[in-house]
C-alpha cells in the first residue's frame, strides 16, 4: 500500500512539474530551466523547516515567491532568444542553479548532528512530516489538494483570455505583435508562473524525499519536465497529468517486472509516442472525439 | 473628413544589406482617406506597412502618428495608439476559435485601460458584445466557435479582417486584402472598406487588384525600386507615362 | 602570479584547446544537422558515445590494432547516424518541432540504456594511442594522445569541409539548408540529402566519440549527458549553422573548461562555463559569427 502511496506523492509533484512548463510551452518556448527552480524551492523550503523551523505552509509560500522571481528575473534577458538558442540558455541557467548548490554548503549544529545543505553530498534529514506526525497518507492528501488547486487555476486561466493570448503568442509571434500583445511581457508572465509553480513543487519534493541533492536537479529532470506536456499535449492541463501517469506509473513503476528491459522500453516508448501522436496523446482531435461522446450521451439522457 | 494629416512619413528608408527596400519615401494620409498604395512586386509596400506597424527597425526617416513621432515605438504600443494590419499571407491563430481570436486582439489604449480583472479573466459585457457584433458584420456569426484554421479561404480574409479591427484602430492597413478573392468577394470587401471609413477610419490600402483601388481609393500613390513614383488621383496616375513604364517594364521617360 | 603558475595556467589551457577538438566535431554535428532540418537532434552526443561502444565491441570479437577502433567507430557512427534519421525524423511532420525534440530525447535515453544493459553500467577502457609520448616544447608538455586527438580531429574538419565545398552532395546540402523547397524544384532529393547528412554528421560524431574515449582513456555512458550540453554550448556560441562557428567555440570551450578547472577546481568549473554561455547566450545572440542571425 505505502508503495503506491508513494507512487501518487511522486506522480503529483511530477504534474507540478510538469505544468511549469506547460505554461512556458504554451507561448512557444521550450525551457530547460525549471528544473533550476524546481531546485530552488526545493532548498530554500528546506532550509526554511529544518534550520528556522518554519511552518511548511509559509516555507512553500517563499519557495513559490523565489521561483516566481527567479523566473521572471531569468526570463527578462533569455526570453529574446528563442528557438534553440532558449532551450541551451535555460539549460545552462538549470545546470548553474545545479552545480551552485553542488558547491554549497551552509550548516548549522543541532545537538549531535550538523543540519543543512553539504555541497556534493546534498541536504539530509528534512523531516517535517515525521516531526510533525504526518503520516503518509495526510502527505498524499496534502500534495494532491495543491496539485487540484494548481490544474484548476491553470484550467481555469486556459479558458480565459490570458490563456488565449499565451496561445496567441505561442502560435505566431508576429501576429500577436500586430494585434498588439506585448509579447516580451506575456512570456515573461508566462515564464513566471512557471517559476512558481516549479516553486512549490521543489518544496514539497524536498520534503516528501527528505534528502535532495544537485544530481536530482539536473537536465534529466528539466527534460522530464518538458516531456510531459510535449507527450501529453498542450490542449489541455489533463494531458500532462495523463503523461505524467503514463510516464511514471505506467513506464517506470508498472514495467518493474521487466527488470532491466525497462528501461530500454522507456525511451522506446517515447520515441514511438512522438511518431504516432506528434501533437502528444490528447490532442485537439481526440478532444473533439471527446467532446462528441459526451455531448451524444447528454443528449441521449436528455431524451 | 477633416484635414488633418493622421499618417506621415518623412524620408522613409529600410535596408536590408545593401538592397534599399524603402529609399527615402514621403508620404502623407489625412484623416478619414483611402490611400491606395500600388506598385510591381518586390516595390517595397509590404515593408512599408512593416516599417508603419514597427516590425523592424527604420534605417532613416520618421513615421508620424497623428503629429508624434512614433518611429521608435515598439509594435504593441503602435496598436494601441491605433495602428492596425492585415497579412499579405494570412495569419491567424489557426489553433484558437473565430471568437478568440478577436477576444485577444481588443488591445486599444481604451480597451487597456478596462479594469484588469474583467479584461484578463471574463471579458466585459461590452468587450464580449463587440466581438459579436463585428463577426455579424462580416457574416462569420455562425462560425464563432469553429478554430480559425478551419475555415475556408475567404472566411480567414474576412476573420483576419475584422481582427484587425477588434482594437478600434484609427489607421488600418490592409496589405493586398484581395489577393485570392472573386470577384463577388472582392465587390463585399469593396463596400466594407468604405464601410470602414464611414466610421471615421483611415485606410491605408495595398494592392494588386487595380479595379479595386481604383475604385475605392481617394488617391494613389505608385512606388517603385523603393521610391515613390507618382501620387494623385485614379485618373491621373493611371495616365501618368512613369507608372506605365514601371508596370511595362519599358526604361524610357524614367 | 609567479612564473611556475602562469605556466601550468598556459598548460592547462593548452591541454584543454587540445580536447576542444572533440567539442568542435560534436559542435559540427549538431550544426550540420540543424543547418539541414532545421532540428535540434539531442541524441547526437548520446549516438557518438555509442558508436565508440560499438567499435570496441566489433574490436573484442576481431583481434584488430588500435587505430582501426576508429574506423570502426566512424563506420559505427555512421550507420547509427542513419537509424537516427529514420526512427526519429522521418516520419514526424516537419512543421512539429517539439515532437522531434522529443523524439531525439527518447531516443538520447534509449541509446544510454542499451549501453547500461550491455556493460552493466561498467566503465570500459579505451585504447589510446601514443599515450606514452610527451612532447617538450619549453617549458610546457605537450600529452601524446591529446596531440593525436587534436591531429585527428583536424584531420576530419578538413574533410568535412572539403566534402562540403567542393563536392556536388555538399553543394546539395547546403542548397537544401537555404532554400528547401527551391532545392526539391532544383531536382535535388531532400530527402536523400537528409539521410546523408545524419549519416556523415553520424561519422563524424562516431570519430569524436572514439576521440573523447581515447583521451580519457575510457568510455561510460555518464559521458553522453554533460557531451549532449557541450555539443549544444559549442554550437550555440559559435552561431547555428556556422561550421568555422563550431570550431572555434570547441577550442574554446576546451580551454575555458581547462582554465577554470586549474583555477577553481573541478566541482566549479562548470558552474562558471554555464554563466558564462547564459551571459554570452543572451547579450550576443547570434553566436560569435552570426550567420543564423535574423533568422527564426
Amino acid at each position: 500500500m505505502d508503495f503506491y502511496l508513494g507512487l501518487i506523492q511522486i506522480i503529483g509533484v511530477h504534474t507540478l512539474l510538469g505544468l511549469s512548463a506547460y505554461c512556458v510551452l504554451l507561448t512557444g518556448q521550450v525551457s530547460l530551466a525549471q528544473a533550476g527552480f524546481f531546485a530552488i524551492g526545493a532548498y530554500v523550503a528546506g532550509m526554511l523547516t529544518v534550520l528556522l523551523h518554519w511552518p511548511l505552509v509559509l516555507a512553500l509560500i517563499v519557495s513559490a515567491i523565489l521561483g516566481g522571481a527567479m523566473a521572471c528575473a531569468v526570463g527578462f534577458p533569455a526570453l529574446r532568444v528563442k528557438g534553440l538558442m532558449l532551450v541551451v540558455a535555460t539549460a545552462a541557467f538549470g545546470e548553474a542553479v545545479r552545480l551552485f548548490f553542488f558547491n554549497f554548503t551552509y550548516q548549522v549544529q543541532s545537538g549531535a548532528i550538523l543540519l543543512g545543505p553539504h555541497g556534493g553530498e546534498g541536504f539530509r534529514q528534512i523531516r517535517y512530516f515525521p516531526e510533525h506526525g504526518w503520516g503518509t497518507l495526510d502527505v498524499v492528501l496534502f500534495i494532491w489538494t495543491i496539485v487540484v488547486l494548481v490544474m484548476a487555476m491553470l484550467w481555469w486561466m486556459d479558458r480565459s483570455r490570458v490563456g488565449a493570448v499565451l496561445r496567441a503568442v505561442g502560435e505566431d509571434e508576429l501576429a500577436a505583435q500586430s494585434t498588439g500583445i506585448n509579447i516580451t511581457a506575456v512570456k515573461v508572465s508566462a515564464m513566471t508562473i512557471g517559476g512558481i509553480i516549479a516553486g512549490i513543487g521543489g518544496g514539497i519534493f524536498a520534503h516528501y524525499t527528505t534528502h535532495i541533492e544537485h544530481i536530482q536537479f539536473g537536465i534529466v529532470l528539466a527534460t522530464f519536465a518538458i516531456a510531459y506536456p510535449i507527450l501529453g499535449g498542450l490542449s489541455n492541463v489533463f494531458g500532462t497529468l495523463l503523461a505524467v501517469i503514463f510516464i511514471q506509473g505506467l513506464l517506470i513503476e508498472g514495467l518493474r517486472f521487466l527488470g532491466d528491459w525497462r528501461n530500454l522500453l522507456f525511451g522506446g516508448l517515447i520515441v514511438l509516442a512522438m511518431n504516432i501522436r506528434p501533437r502528444g496523446l490528447l490532442d485537439a482531435g481526440v478532444l473533439m472525439t471527446l467532446k462528441r461522446l459526451v455531448s451524444r450521451n447528454g443528449e441521449r439522457k436528455g431524451a | 473628413m477633416g484635414n488633418a494629416k493622421v499618417l506621415e512619413l518623412h524620408g522613409l528608408t529600410k535596408h536590408f544589406g545593401g538592397v534599399r527596400a524603402v529609399d527615402g519615401v514621403d508620404l502623407t494620409v489625412a484623416s478619414g482617406e483611402i490611400l491606395g498604395l500600388i506598385g510591381p512586386n518586390g516595390s517595397g509596400k509590404s515593408t512599408i506597412v512593416n516599417l508603419i506597424c514597427g516590425l523592424f527597425p527604420l534605417t532613416a526617416g520618421r513615421v508620424l502618428f497623428g503629429g508624434a513621432d512614433i518611429s521608435e515605438l515598439p509594435p504593441h504600443t503602435r496598436v494601441a495608439l491605433g495602428i492596425t494590419r492585415t497579412f499579405q499571407n494570412i495569419r491567424l491563430f489557426g489553433q484558437l476559435t473565430v471568437w478568440q481570436n478577436l477576444w485577444v486582439a481588443q488591445n486599444s489604449g481604451e480597451q487597456r485601460k478596462q479594469n484588469f480583472l474583467p479584461r484578463w479573466l471574463g471579458g466585459s459585457k461590452g468587450a464580449r458584445a463587440e466581438i459579436d457584433r463585428m463577426l455579424e458584420f462580416f457574416d462569420l456569426g455562425h462560425k464563432r466557435d469553429e478554430l480559425a484554421g478551419n475555415l475556408a479561404f475567404g472566411e480567414q480574409r474576412r476573420l483576419e479582417f475584422a481582427r484587425a479591427l477588434a482594437a478600434r484602430p484609427a489607421l488600418l492597413l490592409l496589405d493586398e486584402p484581395a489577393a485570392g478573392m472573386n470577384a463577388e468577394e472582392i465587390e463585399q470587401l469593396d463596400s466594407r472598406i468604405r464601410k470602414m471609413r464611414q466610421n471615421g477610419v483611415t485606410v491605408l490600402l495595398i494592392e494588386h487588384h487595380m479595379e479595386l483601388v481604383m475604385s475605392v481609393a481617394d488617391r494613389i500613390a505608385v512606388l517603385n525600386f523603393g521610391q515613390k513614383i507618382a501620387e494623385g488621383t485614379a485618373s491621373a496616375v493611371q495616365s501618368n507615362p512613369v507608372v506605365r513604364d514601371a508596370y511595362l517594364g519599358t526604361t524610357t521617360g524614367a | 602570479m609567479d612564473l611556475l603558475d602562469l605556466i601550468d595556467t598556459i598548460q592547462s589551457i593548452a591541454d584543454g584547446v587540445l580536447f576542444g577538438t572533440t567539442y568542435a566535431l560534436l559542435g559540427i554535428g549538431f550544426t550540420l544537422i540543424f543547418g539541414v532540418m532545421h532540428k535540434i537532434n539531442l541524441s547526437f552526443a548520446a549516438a557518438s558515445i555509442g558508436a565508440a561502444y560499438a567499435s570496441l565491441l566489433i574490436l573484442s570479437a576481431v583481434k584488430a590494432p588500435a587505430v582501426v577502433v576508429f574506423l570502426m567507430a566512424a563506420a559505427a557512427g555512421g550507420v547509427l547516424g542513419g537509424l537516427v534519421y529514420l526512427v526519429g525524423f522521418k516520419f514526424i511532420p516537419l512543421a512539429n518541432p517539439l515532437a522531434t525534440l522529443m523524439s531525439t530525447v527518447g531516443l538520447l535515453l534509449l541509446i544510454d540504456e542499451i549501453i547500461v544493459h550491455t556493460t552493466a553500467g561498467v566503465p570500459l577502457n579505451y585504447p589510446a594511442l601514443f599515450s606514452d609520448v610527451i612532447v617538450p616544447i619549453g617549458p610546457f608538455n605537450l600529452r601524446g594522445d591529446l596531440m593525436f586527438v587534436f591531429v585527428l580531429g583536424c584531420v576530419c574538419m578538413t574533410v568535412l569541409l572539403l566534402l562540403l565545398y567542393r563536392t556536388k552532395l555538399g553543394l546539395a546540402t547546403r542548397a537544401v539548408s537555404q532554400q528547401p523547397t527551391a532545392s526539391q524544384l532544383c531536382g535535388i532529393g531532400i530527402m536523400r540529402v537528409n539521410i546523408l547528412t545524419f549519416v556523415i554528421t553520424g561519422v563524424v560524431g562516431g570519430i569524436a566519440g572514439a576521440m573523447t574515449g581515447a583521451a580519457i582513456g575510457m568510455l561510460s555512458p555518464l559521458l553522453s549527458l554533460p557531451l549532449t550540453v557541450k555539443g549544444l554550448i559549442v554550437t550555440v556560441i559559435g552561431g547555428l549553422g556556422s561550421i568555422p562557428g563550431a570550431i572555434v567555440a570547441g577550442l574554446v570551450v576546451g580551454g575555458l573548461e581547462n582554465f577554470f578547472q586549474f583555477l577553481r577546481g573541478v566541482s566549479e568549473r562548470d558552474l562558471y562555463i554555464m554563466l558564462l554561455l547564459f551571459a554570452f547566450l543572451v547579450f550576443r545572440p547570434g553566436g560569435i559569427f552570426t550567420v543564423a542571425a535574423g533568422r527564426d
